[in-house]
Protein backbone atom coordinates (compact mmCIF):
# COMPACT_ATOMS: atom_id res chain seq x y z
CA UNK A 1 0.00 0.00 0.00
CA UNK A 2 1.35 3.35 -1.22
CA UNK A 3 0.55 6.37 1.64
CA UNK A 4 -1.00 8.99 -0.58
CA UNK A 5 -2.62 12.71 0.00
CA UNK A 6 -6.23 12.75 1.84
CA UNK A 7 -7.58 14.51 -0.75
CA UNK A 8 -6.43 11.84 -3.46
CA UNK A 9 -9.42 9.35 -2.35
CA UNK A 10 -13.02 11.12 -2.75
CA UNK A 11 -16.14 9.06 -1.75
CA UNK A 12 -19.80 9.72 -1.88
CA UNK A 13 -20.85 6.02 -0.85
CA UNK A 14 -24.65 7.17 -0.77
CA UNK A 15 -24.18 7.97 -4.64
CA UNK A 16 -22.09 4.73 -4.95
CA UNK A 17 -19.01 7.34 -5.98
CA UNK A 18 -15.60 7.66 -5.31
CA UNK A 19 -12.60 8.38 -7.12
CA UNK A 20 -8.88 7.99 -6.87
CA UNK A 21 -6.89 10.46 -8.47
CA UNK A 22 -2.90 10.45 -8.16
CA UNK A 23 -0.32 12.85 -10.60
CA UNK A 24 3.77 11.24 -11.13
CA UNK A 25 3.61 9.02 -8.20
CA UNK A 26 7.34 8.12 -8.45
CA UNK A 27 7.84 3.67 -9.14
CA UNK A 28 10.04 0.97 -9.79
CA UNK A 29 8.85 -0.44 -13.20
CA UNK A 30 10.04 -4.18 -12.79
CA UNK A 31 8.92 -5.25 -16.23
CA UNK A 32 6.95 -8.23 -15.11
CA UNK A 33 4.90 -10.19 -12.26
CA UNK A 34 7.58 -12.49 -11.69
CA UNK A 35 10.05 -9.51 -11.16
CA UNK A 36 8.15 -7.48 -9.30
CA UNK A 37 7.38 -9.72 -6.55
CA UNK A 38 11.03 -11.68 -6.68
CA UNK A 39 12.70 -8.19 -6.40
CA UNK A 40 14.15 -8.37 -9.72
CA UNK A 41 15.09 -12.24 -9.59
CA UNK A 42 13.41 -13.40 -12.17
CA UNK A 43 12.09 -16.84 -12.23
CA UNK A 44 14.14 -20.37 -13.13
CA UNK A 45 10.81 -21.75 -14.37
CA UNK A 46 9.18 -20.78 -16.34
CA UNK A 47 12.42 -19.03 -17.14
CA UNK A 48 11.84 -15.43 -16.49
CA UNK A 49 15.52 -13.51 -16.79
CA UNK A 50 16.06 -10.80 -14.22
CA UNK A 51 15.68 -7.43 -14.97
CA UNK A 52 17.29 -4.62 -12.96
CA UNK A 53 13.97 -2.06 -11.90
CA UNK A 54 13.63 1.21 -14.00
CA UNK A 55 12.20 4.15 -12.13
CA UNK A 56 9.28 5.50 -13.52
CA UNK A 57 6.13 8.36 -13.12
CA UNK A 58 2.88 6.53 -12.97
CA UNK A 59 -0.33 9.02 -12.99
CA UNK A 60 -3.93 7.78 -12.73
CA UNK A 61 -7.74 8.69 -12.48
CA UNK A 62 -9.77 5.82 -11.41
CA UNK A 63 -13.75 6.35 -10.95
CA UNK A 64 -16.38 3.77 -9.24
CA UNK A 65 -19.56 4.92 -9.74
CA UNK A 66 -23.05 3.47 -10.25
CA UNK A 67 -24.57 0.38 -7.70
CA UNK A 68 -24.69 -2.72 -9.73
CA UNK A 69 -25.77 -4.90 -6.26
CA UNK A 70 -25.44 -4.48 -2.58
CA UNK A 71 -24.45 -6.64 0.12
CA UNK A 72 -23.75 -6.37 4.51
CA UNK A 73 -20.91 -8.68 4.80
CA UNK A 74 -20.13 -10.23 8.35
CA UNK A 75 -17.13 -12.60 7.74
CA UNK A 76 -15.85 -13.89 10.76
CA UNK A 77 -13.39 -16.46 9.10
CA UNK A 78 -12.36 -13.59 8.00
CA UNK A 79 -12.65 -10.81 10.33
CA UNK A 80 -13.87 -8.14 8.26
CA UNK A 81 -17.51 -7.04 8.26
CA UNK A 82 -19.11 -4.04 6.41
CA UNK A 83 -21.61 -2.87 3.41
CA UNK A 84 -20.13 -3.39 0.15
CA UNK A 85 -21.44 -2.26 -3.14
CA UNK A 86 -20.49 -3.90 -6.66
CA UNK A 87 -20.42 -0.92 -8.85
CA UNK A 88 -19.22 0.25 -12.71
CA UNK A 89 -15.49 1.56 -12.90
CA UNK A 90 -12.93 3.90 -15.32
CA UNK A 91 -9.31 3.67 -14.96
CA UNK A 92 -7.15 6.36 -17.40
CA UNK A 93 -3.79 5.33 -16.63
CA UNK A 94 -0.49 7.03 -18.02
CA UNK A 95 3.51 6.20 -17.24
CA UNK A 96 6.32 7.85 -18.48
CA UNK A 97 10.17 6.16 -18.45
CA UNK A 98 13.22 7.05 -20.30
CA UNK A 99 12.43 6.66 -23.59
CA UNK A 100 8.97 5.18 -22.89
CA UNK A 101 5.63 6.29 -22.66
CA UNK A 102 2.19 4.98 -22.06
CA UNK A 103 -1.65 6.68 -22.39
CA UNK A 104 -4.38 4.62 -21.58
CA UNK A 105 -7.15 5.65 -24.38
CA UNK A 106 -9.39 8.63 -23.66
CA UNK A 107 -12.07 8.51 -22.72
CA UNK A 108 -11.71 5.22 -20.50
CA UNK A 109 -14.38 2.23 -21.36
CA UNK A 110 -16.80 1.84 -19.06
CA UNK A 111 -17.23 -1.86 -20.61
CA UNK A 112 -13.17 -2.76 -19.57
CA UNK A 113 -14.62 -3.64 -16.12
CA UNK A 114 -14.59 -6.38 -14.74
CA UNK A 115 -15.29 -6.00 -11.39
CA UNK A 116 -15.18 -3.20 -8.97
CA UNK A 117 -16.07 -3.45 -5.30
CA UNK A 118 -16.46 -0.04 -2.75
CA UNK A 119 -17.08 -0.46 0.92
CA UNK A 120 -17.10 0.58 4.02
CA UNK A 121 -15.59 -2.04 6.67
CA UNK A 122 -14.22 -2.62 9.82
CA UNK A 123 -11.71 -5.73 10.14
CA UNK A 124 -8.52 -6.99 12.50
CA UNK A 125 -9.43 -5.56 16.27
CA UNK A 126 -12.10 -2.87 14.50
CA UNK A 127 -14.03 -6.22 13.99
CA UNK A 128 -15.82 -6.63 16.75
CA UNK B 1 2.04 -15.63 8.75
CA UNK B 2 5.56 -17.73 8.13
CA UNK B 3 9.04 -16.12 8.50
CA UNK B 4 9.21 -16.16 4.81
CA UNK B 5 5.84 -13.95 4.37
CA UNK B 6 6.65 -11.56 7.00
CA UNK B 7 9.88 -11.29 5.78
CA UNK B 8 8.50 -10.36 1.83
CA UNK B 9 5.74 -8.30 3.54
CA UNK B 10 8.86 -6.20 5.62
CA UNK B 11 10.98 -6.02 2.28
CA UNK B 12 7.38 -4.62 0.24
CA UNK B 13 6.78 -2.32 3.10
CA UNK B 14 10.43 -1.14 3.00
CA UNK B 15 9.80 -0.35 -0.78
CA UNK B 16 6.19 0.20 -0.40
CA UNK B 17 5.29 -1.86 -2.93
CA UNK B 18 2.26 -3.51 -3.77
CA UNK B 19 2.50 -4.00 -7.13
CA UNK B 20 1.76 -6.87 -10.15
CA UNK B 21 1.93 -6.29 -13.75
CA UNK B 22 0.48 -2.89 -15.21
CA UNK B 23 0.80 -2.86 -18.84
CA UNK B 24 0.54 -5.81 -21.17
CA UNK B 25 1.50 -5.13 -24.62
CA UNK B 26 -0.30 -6.78 -27.83
CA UNK B 27 1.67 -9.07 -28.25
CA UNK B 28 1.93 -10.66 -24.50
CA UNK B 29 4.69 -8.45 -23.46
CA UNK B 30 4.82 -7.75 -19.98
CA UNK B 31 5.65 -4.25 -20.03
CA UNK B 32 5.29 -2.36 -16.59
CA UNK B 33 5.35 -3.20 -12.90
CA UNK B 34 6.38 -1.47 -10.04
CA UNK B 35 7.78 -0.72 -6.82
CA UNK B 36 6.48 2.73 -5.38
CA UNK B 37 9.05 3.93 -2.93
CA UNK B 38 7.95 7.10 -1.55
CA UNK B 39 7.93 8.30 1.87
CA UNK B 40 5.85 8.05 4.54
CA UNK B 41 4.81 11.15 4.77
CA UNK B 42 1.22 11.28 4.18
CA UNK B 43 -0.12 8.48 6.42
CA UNK B 44 -1.30 10.73 9.02
CA UNK B 45 -3.16 13.09 6.69
CA UNK B 46 -6.59 12.19 7.31
CA UNK B 47 -7.58 15.95 7.58
CA UNK B 48 -5.78 16.95 4.52
CA UNK B 49 -3.57 19.66 5.49
CA UNK B 50 -0.52 17.81 3.44
CA UNK B 51 1.71 17.76 6.50
CA UNK B 52 4.97 15.84 6.07
CA UNK B 53 5.09 13.58 9.37
CA UNK B 54 6.86 10.35 8.88
CA UNK B 55 4.87 7.53 10.51
CA UNK B 56 4.71 3.86 10.38
CA UNK B 57 2.61 2.15 8.42
CA UNK B 58 -0.52 -0.60 8.38
CA UNK B 59 -0.28 -4.46 9.04
CA UNK B 60 -1.15 -6.41 5.72
CA UNK B 61 -4.41 -8.94 6.36
CA UNK B 62 -3.37 -12.17 7.41
CA UNK B 63 -4.99 -13.65 4.68
CA UNK B 64 -4.30 -13.59 0.86
CA UNK B 65 -3.46 -15.35 -2.00
CA UNK B 66 -0.37 -17.30 -3.63
CA UNK B 67 1.37 -16.07 -6.38
CA UNK B 68 3.59 -17.22 -8.98
CA UNK B 69 2.91 -21.42 -8.17
CA UNK B 70 5.27 -23.16 -7.41
CA UNK B 71 7.60 -20.72 -5.83
CA UNK B 72 4.58 -19.65 -3.29
CA UNK B 73 5.30 -15.99 -2.68
CA UNK B 74 1.98 -14.86 -0.28
CA UNK B 75 0.31 -11.62 -1.28
CA UNK B 76 -1.66 -10.12 1.10
CA UNK B 77 -4.26 -9.48 -1.40
CA UNK B 78 -7.69 -11.05 -2.32
CA UNK B 79 -8.13 -10.18 -5.79
CA UNK B 80 -11.38 -9.90 -7.30
CA UNK B 81 -13.68 -12.83 -8.87
CA UNK B 82 -16.33 -11.41 -11.28
CA UNK B 83 -17.68 -14.68 -10.78
CA UNK B 84 -18.22 -14.48 -7.09
CA UNK B 85 -21.41 -13.12 -5.77
CA UNK B 86 -20.92 -9.94 -4.00
CA UNK B 87 -22.13 -11.52 -0.83
CA UNK B 88 -19.12 -13.67 -1.08
CA UNK B 89 -16.21 -11.93 -1.56
CA UNK B 90 -12.98 -11.93 0.77
CA UNK B 91 -11.70 -8.90 2.43
CA UNK B 92 -11.15 -6.67 -0.14
CA UNK B 93 -9.08 -4.86 2.00
CA UNK B 94 -5.38 -5.07 2.19
CA UNK B 95 -4.75 -3.76 5.60
CA UNK B 96 -5.90 -5.05 8.72
CA UNK B 97 -7.13 -3.50 11.86
CA UNK B 98 -8.36 -1.28 9.56
CA UNK B 99 -12.04 1.19 9.90
CA UNK B 100 -12.48 2.83 6.98
CA UNK B 101 -14.09 3.52 3.01
CA UNK B 102 -12.50 0.46 0.78
CA UNK B 103 -12.27 0.20 -2.98
CA UNK B 104 -10.95 -2.10 -5.54
CA UNK B 105 -10.90 -2.63 -9.28
CA UNK B 106 -10.16 -5.09 -12.03
CA UNK B 107 -10.09 -3.38 -15.05
CA UNK B 108 -8.48 -4.25 -18.85
CA UNK B 109 -8.20 -1.89 -21.19
CA UNK B 110 -6.39 -0.65 -23.62
CA UNK B 111 -4.05 2.12 -24.75
CA UNK B 112 -0.96 3.49 -26.84
CA UNK B 113 2.91 3.49 -25.76
CA UNK B 114 5.27 5.31 -27.27
CA UNK B 115 9.65 5.20 -27.97
CA UNK B 116 9.88 8.42 -27.03
CA UNK B 117 13.14 8.47 -28.50
CA UNK B 118 11.44 7.71 -32.03
CA UNK B 119 8.41 8.70 -31.38
CA UNK B 120 6.84 5.37 -32.81
CA UNK B 121 3.50 4.36 -31.07
CA UNK B 122 2.17 1.13 -30.87
CA UNK B 123 -1.18 0.14 -29.29
CA UNK B 124 -0.69 -1.85 -26.21
CA UNK B 125 -3.53 -3.60 -23.57
CA UNK B 126 -3.55 -3.14 -20.29
CA UNK B 127 -4.47 -4.65 -16.88
CA UNK B 128 -5.07 -3.16 -13.44
CA UNK B 129 -5.61 -4.14 -10.29
CA UNK B 130 -6.25 -1.27 -7.90
CA UNK B 131 -7.61 0.49 -4.56
CA UNK B 132 -7.25 2.12 -1.84
CA UNK B 133 -8.10 2.25 1.91
CA UNK B 134 -9.24 5.63 4.04
CA UNK B 135 -9.78 5.52 7.38
CA UNK B 136 -7.92 4.56 10.71
CA UNK B 137 -5.49 2.11 11.55
CA UNK B 138 -3.72 0.39 13.63
CA UNK B 139 -0.02 0.53 12.65
CA UNK B 140 2.77 -1.46 13.36
CA UNK B 141 3.64 0.75 16.20
CA UNK B 142 0.53 -0.26 18.07
CA UNK B 143 -0.99 2.95 17.77
CA UNK B 144 -3.57 4.25 15.69
CA UNK B 145 -3.18 6.15 12.96
CA UNK B 146 -5.58 7.83 10.22
CA UNK B 147 -4.54 7.87 6.67
CA UNK B 148 -5.31 6.96 2.94
CA UNK B 149 -3.28 4.60 0.72
CA UNK B 150 -3.80 3.46 -2.85
CA UNK B 151 -3.29 -0.13 -4.32
CA UNK B 152 -1.01 -0.08 -7.37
Amino acid sequence: MIPVRHGAVKVDFDAAHASLRVQGMDVFDDHDLANSLTQGLGLPSPAIPAMFPVHAKVSFDVEWDGALATADIENSAQNFKGTFLSTGATIGWSAEQTGFQFQSDTPPDPKANLISVLGRERNGVFFS
Amino acid sequence: MSDLNFSLWERFQEKWLSRRNLLRGAAGTVLGAGLARPTLVYANDDDGDHEQEPCVGPNPIPGGVVGLKPYGIFIHHNPLNPAKALADINDPSQITDFDGWVGLTHIRGGGTGMDTSTGATTPLAFQADMGFSQGKFIGTDGLEHRGTFAFV
